[in-house]
C-alpha cells in the first residue's frame, strides 16, 4: 500500500519536473502526451490502491519533516476510503481534463509551461486528498493555490490575468492565516498535528478549544471554496485557460476546502456551532452564487458563480455532518461542472474567443451537435433534473438541512431550497440564450475538426453526469445506496430522519428544477428574441468585490503610502535626524565656546562651577 | 594557546581571510585578484568543515581556543562554537565566495580594495560571532563596521555618502552604550570572560540598566521598529555584495547580541521587558510589510521586508521558549539565505537594467526564464512558503507565539499575508506584463551567476524540507539558555506577575547553583 500511495504521489510530480526539466526540447506532442500518461499512471496507482483498501484505514508515514521540542511534523498519509474515491476522482478527472488540453492548447507556445503546472497542481491536490499531518496538508494547500496563481495568470501578457491570479492568491491567504492559527493552537493544544492524532484525543478537548479551532478551519475552507464572504476571486479566476477552470477552479481545488471539513468531520461533531455557522454559510453561498449567476453573460463566469453556489450545497452537507452525502455531491458536481466547462472552453474556441452567451445563439447548436448534446447532459444534471446525478446528490445536501433540527438547518434548508429553484433558472437561461436564440450580433464560427476531437474525452463525464446518482440512490427508491455502505465504516453513518427526509425533499427538488426549467423557457425562449439586461447589482458580485476593493484594499494601499512618506520618513527618520542635528548644533555651540573671547570662556566656567556647588550644597543638606 | 581539538579551527576562519586580505595588496591584475579571494573563500568554506562535527549533547561551548592577551586588564583571546553561533559562522563562510562570484562584473573599479573589504568583513563577522571575552566581542563588533562603511561610501549609489555615514554613525551610536555595558559588567562581574559572567546573577536594577543599553545597542542593528531607517537607506545604495552582507549576516549580529547577551547575562530585565520587545516585534512585522507594499524601488521592498522578517526572529527570542528561540534562530539563517539570494538577484539584475526601479524591469520573464525561476523560488520562499526554509521557522515561531499567548499569535499571524502582497506585486510586476526597456543584449542567467545562487536555491529547499538536523543542532543551546534563565531568575526570587517596584528591590546573589554546572562543561 506504501508503494502505490508513494507511486500516486511520484508520477504527478515526475511529470512536472521532467515538463520542467526539457522544457525546451519537448515538442507539443511529446509534451502532452508525458503529462497525460504521468496522471494515467497516478490514476492507475490510486485504483489499484482502492482496489486493496479495506475498511480500516491505513496510516502511512514516508519520512518526517521538522522535530523539534516534543512535536514532529511528518510526511504521513491517512489512506481511508474517503481518501481513496477522493484520490480516484481527481487523478480521473484531471486524466480527461488533460487529453482535452492536449487539443486545447494546440496553438499555445508555452504548453510545457502549462502542463508542468498542471502536473504540479494534481501532485498537490493529491498530497490534500491523502495527508494525515495537517502540516503536510497545508504544503498542499498552498502549493495548489500557487499553481491556481500561476495558471490563471497563463496568458501573463495581459495585466489583468496576472492581477486575477495575484487576488485569487492573496484571498485564499486570508483564509489561510484562519489555517496556519488553527494549526498552531493544535500544535500548542495538543502537541501533535496529525488528523488521526486530532481524533484520539477529541474527547479530551475543550469544546471552547474545538470551536476555536473549527471555526479557523472554516475560515481557511470559505477562503478555498470561495464561499461567503471570501467569495469574490473565483470568478476573476476564470482569466485562465478553460481546462484550468475546469480543474483547478470547478472539479477539485475549490473543493478543498469542504473537504478538509470532511476530514475533520470527528473535529466537527464536537463543535456544533461550527457545523451550524457551515450550514447557513454554505446554504448563503448556494444562494448568492445563484441569484449572482442569473446576472453574466459571460458563459464562464456563469459556471464560476454555479461552481460557488454548488459547493455551498457541499458546505451545507458537511455542517449538517453528513460526511457521505457532502462528498457524494463534490463527487458529482466534479463530473458535471468539469464537463460543463470543457463545453464552454469549445463553446468560446468555435466561437473565435466570444465569451459572450447573447452571441452565440443556435447557428452553435445547429453547427456542433454533438457540443449541445454533452451541454445538455451538463445541464441537466447542474439543474437536479430529476434522475441525473446533481438531482440525487443535491437533494440529499438538501434533505440534510431538513432533518437536522434547530433554526439554522431550516434557514440554511429555505435558502438552499429557493437557490435550487434559481439554479434551474440560470443553468437554461444559459442553455436557451447560448443554443437557441438568434442574436442580432453574432460571432462568427470557427470551423475546425480539432473542436470535434476536443468532444470526445467528454462522453465519460457526460455519461457520469446522467447516471452517477445511481451510486447513491436515496432509501425510498429501494436501490442500494453503495457510497454510503462503502463508506459506512470510515465517517459516521447517515442518520435515520435523513432517509425519511428525502421522498419529501426529492420531490420538493423535482418541482423546483422542472418550474426553473419552465420559468427559463417563458423568460428565455428563442421567439421572445432574448436581449441581455444591463449589467447591474448582480452582474457585479451584489458589489462584494467592489466593497473589498474601497474598504479594504484601497484603504491599505493609502495606509502604505501615508507610514512611509509621513511615519517613517518624517517622523521616525526625522527624530533620528533631529537628534543628530541637535548634536551638531551642541557641538557647534561648544566649538564657539572654546574659540570665544577668554571672557566668555571665562564666565561660562564660573557660571558651571557655580551651579555645579549650588545643586552639591543643595544635596549635602 | 589552549585549543580543545588541537587545531584552532575558529582562529584559522579569522586569520585566513585577513592573510588574504595583506596578500592581496601585491596583486597587480584584475582577474588574478578576483581568483585568488574566490579561491580563498571557498578554503574557507572548507576549513568550516570541521564545524560540522559539533556534537549537540557535548559541551556548552565546543571548539573553544584560549589564550593571553591583556592580562594586566582581564582580557583574553577565548573563542568557542555553541548552537546560537554555529549556523551563523556557517553562513558568513558560505557568503564570502558568492558574494565574489557575484561582484564579478558588478565591481569595476577599485576591485583590490573591494575584495580587501570583503575579506575584513568576513573575518570580523566570524569574529563576532565566535568570540567569547567581551572586549574581544566588541572589538570585532566595532572592526566590521569599518570595511561594511566604506563598502556602501566607495561602491555604492548615488547617495552613497548620506547613506554610508548614516549607517556608521547610527549604528555606532548603539556601540557607544554597549560599551558602557560591557564596562558596567567588568565593574560588576568582575571579568570580560562571557561564560564566568553567564555563571553570575546581578541584582534587577543593574540588570535593568544594562539590559538598556544593550538592548538598544542590538535593536538598532536588527533593526527593530522604531530604529530601522538607516536600513532601507543602506540596502538602496549599497552594492549588491554589500546589500548580501547587509542582510544574511550584519543584521544577524543584533539578534545573536539578543541570545548571547540579554538572555543569559540580564535574565530578570529581559523577561520584564519581554512584552515591549514583543510588542515592537509584532509593530515591526506589520509595519515592515504594510510599508513593502508601496515601494517602488526593489531594493527598498526588500530592505522593508527585512524589517518585517527581523521582527519575527525577535519576536521569537523574546517569546522565551524552546519552540520559539529554535523558529528564531532557524528564521535568522533563513532570511540570510532568502533575502542574501534576493539581493543577489537585484545585483544581477542592476548589472542589465543600470536601475532598481520596478518600472524599469518589467515582463522579463519571457526573456529571462532562469532568472525568473530562481527569483520566484526565493520570492515564494521570503513569502514563507510550505516546503521552503522560511515556512519552517516562521511556523515555528509562530507555535511558540500561540502556545505562549494566542493573542501574540493572532497579532503576528497577519504577517505571512503583508509578505504575500509585497512579494507576489514585485514578483508579477517583475516577471509578467510588458516589458518596460528590455533589451536583447541581456541574458539569461550565465554559468558564474548560475553557480552563484545555486548553493543558495539548494539551501532553500534543503531546509525547506528536512530541517530535523539543523534543529536538533541548536535545541540543546537553547534549552540550556533557557534553563539557566529561569534557574537564575527563581534563585533571585522574580515570579511572574511581581509588580515592577518588588521587582526593582531584588538583589541577586552572585552565584547560582546549576548554572555553573552546564556553562563549565567546556573546559577540557
Amino acid at each position: 500500500m506504501t508503494t502505490l500511495v508513494a507511486l500516486m504521489l511520484f508520477f504527478p510530480l515526475a511529470g512536472a519536473v521532467l515538463q520542467a526539466a526539457f522544457s525546451r526540447s519537448l515538442s507539443r506532442a511529446a509534451s502532452g502526451t508525458l503529462a497525460a500518461l504521468a496522471i494515467a499512471a497516478s490514476l492507475a496507482a490510486a485504483l489499484a490502491a482502492v482496489w486493496n483498501l479495506g475498511v480500516a484505514p491505513h496510516e502511512i508515514t514516508l519520512g518526517q519533516w521538522l522535530a523539534f521540542d516534543g512535536f514532529s511534523a511528518n510526511f504521513s498519509i491517512l489512506y481511508n476510503r474517503l481518501a481513496g474515491l477522493m484520490t480516484v476522482t481527481v487523478t480521473f478527472v484531471a486524466l480527461l481534463i488533460h487529453l482535452y488540453s492536449a487539443i486545447y492548447m494546440r496553438e499555445d507556445t508555452s504548453f510545457a509551461r502549462y502542463f508542468c503546472y498542471l502536473n504540479l497542481f494534481v501532485f498537490f491536490m493529491l498530497i490534500i486528498a491523502l495527508a494525515d499531518d495537517l502540516v503536510f496538508l497545508f504544503m498542499g494547500w498552498e502549493g495548489v493555490g500557487f499553481c491556481s496563481f500561476a495558471l490563471i495568470g497563463f496568458w501573463h501578457e495581459e495585466l489583468p490575468n496576472v492581477d486575477a491570479g495575484r487576488k485569487a492568491f492573496l484571498m485564499t491567504r486570508v483564509g489561510d492565516l484562519g489555517y496556519v492559527a488553527a494549526l498552531a493552537i493544535v500544535i500548542a493544544a495538543s502537541g501533535s498535528a496529525s488528523i488521526t492524532g486530532l481524533t484520539a484525543q477529541i474527547d479530551a478537548m475543550p469544546t471552547a478549544t474545538a470551536t476555536l479551532i473549527g471555526f479557523l478551519f472554516l475560515f481557511a475552507a470559505c477562503g478555498k471554496s470561495a464561499q461567503l464572504p471570501l467569495s469574490s476571486w473565483l470568478p476573476d479566476a476564470m482569466a485562465g485557460p478553460t481546462p484550468v477552470s475546469a480543474l483547478i477552479h470547478a472539479a477539485t481545488m475549490v473543493t478543498a476546502g469542504v473537504y478538509l471539513l470532511m476530514r475533520l468531520e470527528p473535529l466537527l461533531a464536537i463543535a456544533p456551532d461550527v457545523g451550524a455557522t457551515a450550514a447557513v454559510i454554505g446554504a448563503a453561498t448556494a444562494l448568492y452564487g445563484a441569484a449572482c449567476a442569473m446576472g453574466q453573460r459571460d458563459v464562464k463566469r456563469i459556471l464560476a458563480y454555479s461552481t460557488i453556489s454548488q459547493v455551498g450545497y457541499m458546505f451545507l452537507a458537511a455542517g449538517c455532518g453528513d460526511v457521505s452525502g457532502a462528498f457524494f455531491h463534490l463527487q458529482a458536481h466534479a463530473f458535471f461542472k468539469s464537463l460543463l466547462f470543457m463545453v464552454a472552453g469549445i463553446m468560446i474556441q468555435a466561437a473565435h474567443e466570444e465569451h459572450d452567451i447573447f452571441r452565440m445563439g443556435a447557428r452553435l447548436r445547429r453547427a456542433m451537435p454533438g457540443l449541445f448534446l454533452l451541454f445538455a447532459c451538463g445541464a441537466a444534471a447542474l439543474s437536479a433534473l430529476p434522475l441525473t446525478s446533481g438531482y440525487f446528490s443535491k437533494g440529499r445536501t438538501l434533505a440534510d438541512a431538513i432533518a437536522h433540527p434547530g433554526p439554522a438547518y431550516l434557514l440554511a434548508f429555505i435558502l438552499g431550497a429557493v437557490a435550487a429553484f434559481l439554479t434551474a433558472v440560470y443553468v437554461f437561461r444559459l442553455c436557451f440564450v447560448a443554443f437557441f436564440s438568434d442574436p442580432a450580433d453574432p460571432a462568427r464560427l470557427l470551423s475546425d475538426p480539432e473542436l470535434a476531437r476536443m468532444e470526445r474525452p467528454l462522453w465519460p463525464l457526460a455519461a457520469l453526469a446522467l447516471g452517477y446518482g445511481f451510486v447513491n440512490p436515496p432509501e425510498f427508491m429501494g436501490l442500494k445506496p453503495w457510497l454510503d455502505v462503502y463508506l459506512a465504516g470510515t465517517v459516521t453513518p447517515l442518520p435515520p430522519n435523513v432517509e425519511h427526509a428525502e421522498f419529501f425533499v426529492e420531490m420538493i427538488d423535482a418541482v423546483l428544477a422542472v418550474s426553473g426549467l419552465l420559468l427559463a423557457w417563458l423568460l428565455y425562449r428563442p421567439a421572445r428574441h432574448p436581449v441581455a439586461a444591463p449589467a447591474g447589482a448582480l452582474t457585479a458580485g451584489l458589489g462584494l468585490d467592489a466593497f473589498y476593493r474601497t474598504w479594504i484594499a484601497a484603504p491599505y494601499c493609502r495606509l502604505s503610502a501615508r507610514l512611509w512618506r509621513g511615519v517613517d520618513e518624517d517622523m521616525l527618520d526625522g527624530a533620528a535626524m533631529g537628534a543628530a542635528t541637535g548634536l551638531l548644533t551642541l557641538s557647534r555651540v561648544a566649538a564657539r565656546l572654546g574659540s570665544a573671547r577668554p571672557s566668555t570662556t571665562l564666565t561660562t566656567l564660573l557660571g558651571a562651577a557655580a551651579a555645579l556647588l549650588t545643586w552639591l550644597a543643595l544635596r549635602l543638606t | 594557546m589552549m585549543t580543545q581539538n588541537g587545531f584552532p579551527v575558529v582562529t584559522a576562519l579569522i586569520v585566513l581571510p585577513l592573510i588574504a586580505a595583506v596578500a592581496l595588496l601585491f596583486m597587480r591584475r584584475e582577474w588574478t585578484v578576483r581568483t585568488f579571494t574566490l579561491g580563498v573563500g571557498i578554503l574557507e568554506c572548507l576549513l568550516c568543515l570541521p564545524l560540522l562535527g559539533y556534537a549537540p549533547d557535548g559541551p556548552a561551548f565546543q571548539f573553544v581556543e584560549q589564550a593571553q592577551w591583556l592580562p594586566a586588564l582581564g582580557m583574553t583571546y577565548h573563542m568557542g562554537v555553541d548552537g546560537l553561533s554555529l549556523y551563523m559562522i556557517l553562513l558568513t563562510a558560505l557568503m564570502l565566495p558568492l558574494c565574489v562570484l557575484g561582484s564579478w562584473t558588478y565591481i569595476a573599479k577599485r576591485v583590490t580594495e573591494f575584495h580587501f573589504c570583503l575579506l575584513l568583513m568576513t573575518s570580523a563577522c566570524i569574529g563576532v560571532f565566535a568570540a567569547l571575552d567581551f572586549v574581544l566581542f566588541y572589538v570585532f563588533w566595532e572592526a566590521m563596521l569599518v570595511p561594511m562603511y566604506l563598502l556602501i561610501a566607495v561602491w555604492g549609489g548615488p547617495r552613497r555618502r548620506y547613506a554610508s555615514i548614516k549607517f556608521f554613525l547610527y549604528t555606532l551610536a548603539g556601540s557607544t552604550l554597549l560599551l558602557a555595558a560591557i564596562v558596567a559588567f567588568r565593574q560588576v562581574g568582575g571579568t570580560f570572560s562571557i561564560p564566568e559572567l553567564m555563571e553570575k546573577s546581578y541584582a534587577f536594577k543593574f540588570q535593568v540598566w544594562a539590559f538598556g543599553a544593550m538592548a538598544l545597542a542590538f535593536a538598532i542593528k536588527v533593526p527593530m521598529f522604531p530604529f530601522h531607517t538607516w536600513l532601507p537607506a543602506a540596502h538602496v545604495e549599497a552594492p549588491a555584495a554589500g546589500s548580501v552582507l547587509l542582510a544574511a549576516i550584519l543584521l544577524k549580529m543584533g539578534t545573536y547580541g539578543f541570545l548571547r547577551f540579554c538572555l543569559p547575562l540580564t535574565p530578570a530585565a529581559t523577561e520584564t521587558f519581554a512584552p515591549l520587545m514583543i510588542a515592537l516585534s509584532i509593530a515591526g512585522i506589520i509595519y515592515g510589510g504594510c510599508i513593502a507594499l508601496g515601494q517602488t524601488d526593489i531594493k527598498k521592498l526588500i530592505a522593508y521586508s527585512s524589517v518585517g522578517h527581523m521582527g519575527f526572529v525577535t519576536l521569537g527570542i523574546f517569546l522565551l521558549s524552546t519552540k520559539g528561540v529554535s523558529g528564531a534562530i532557524l528564521q535568522m539563517l533563513n532570511h540570510g539565505i532568502t533575502t542574501g539570494g534576493l539581493f543577489m538577484m537585484i545585483g544581477l539584475l542592476y548589472e542589465r537594467s543600470h536601475s532598481r526601479e520596478i518600472s524599469d524591469n518589467q515582463g522579463l520573464g519571457k526573456f529571462m526564464p532562469i532568472f525568473m525561476f530562481l527569483f520566484g523560488l526565493f520570492s515564494f520562499s521570503s513569502l514563507a512558503f510550505p516546503g521552503t526554509n522560511s515556512f519552517v521557522g516562521e511556523v515555528l515561531v509562530l507555535i511558540g507565539a500561540f502556545q505562549g499567548n494566542p493573542w501574540i499569535g493572532f497579532a503576528a499571524v497577519p504577517g505571512a499575508m503583508l509578505a504575500a502582497a509585497y512579494m507576489l506585486r514585485l514578483l508579477q510586476r517583475v516577471t509578467w506584463g510588458e516589458p518596460a526597456s528590455y533589451k536583447p543584449s541581456w541574458k539569461d542567467l550565465g554559468l558564474r551567476e548560475w553557480v552563484t545562487l545555486a548553493p543558495l536555491a539548494a539551501l532553500v529547499f534543503y531546509i525547506g524540507l528536512a530541517p530535523a538536523l539543523a534543529i536538533t543542532t541548536i535545541e540543546p543551546s537553547i534549552e540550556r539558555t533557557l534553563a539557566a534563565m529561569r534557574a537564575k531568575n527563581t534563585a533571585m526570587g522574580l515570579t511572574k506577575d511581581m509588580p515592577l517596584a518588588e521587582r526593582w528591590l531584588l538583589t541577586g546573589p552572585l552565584a547560582v547553583a546549576g548554572v555553573s554546572d552546564s556553562i563549565r562543561k567546556e573546559h577540557p
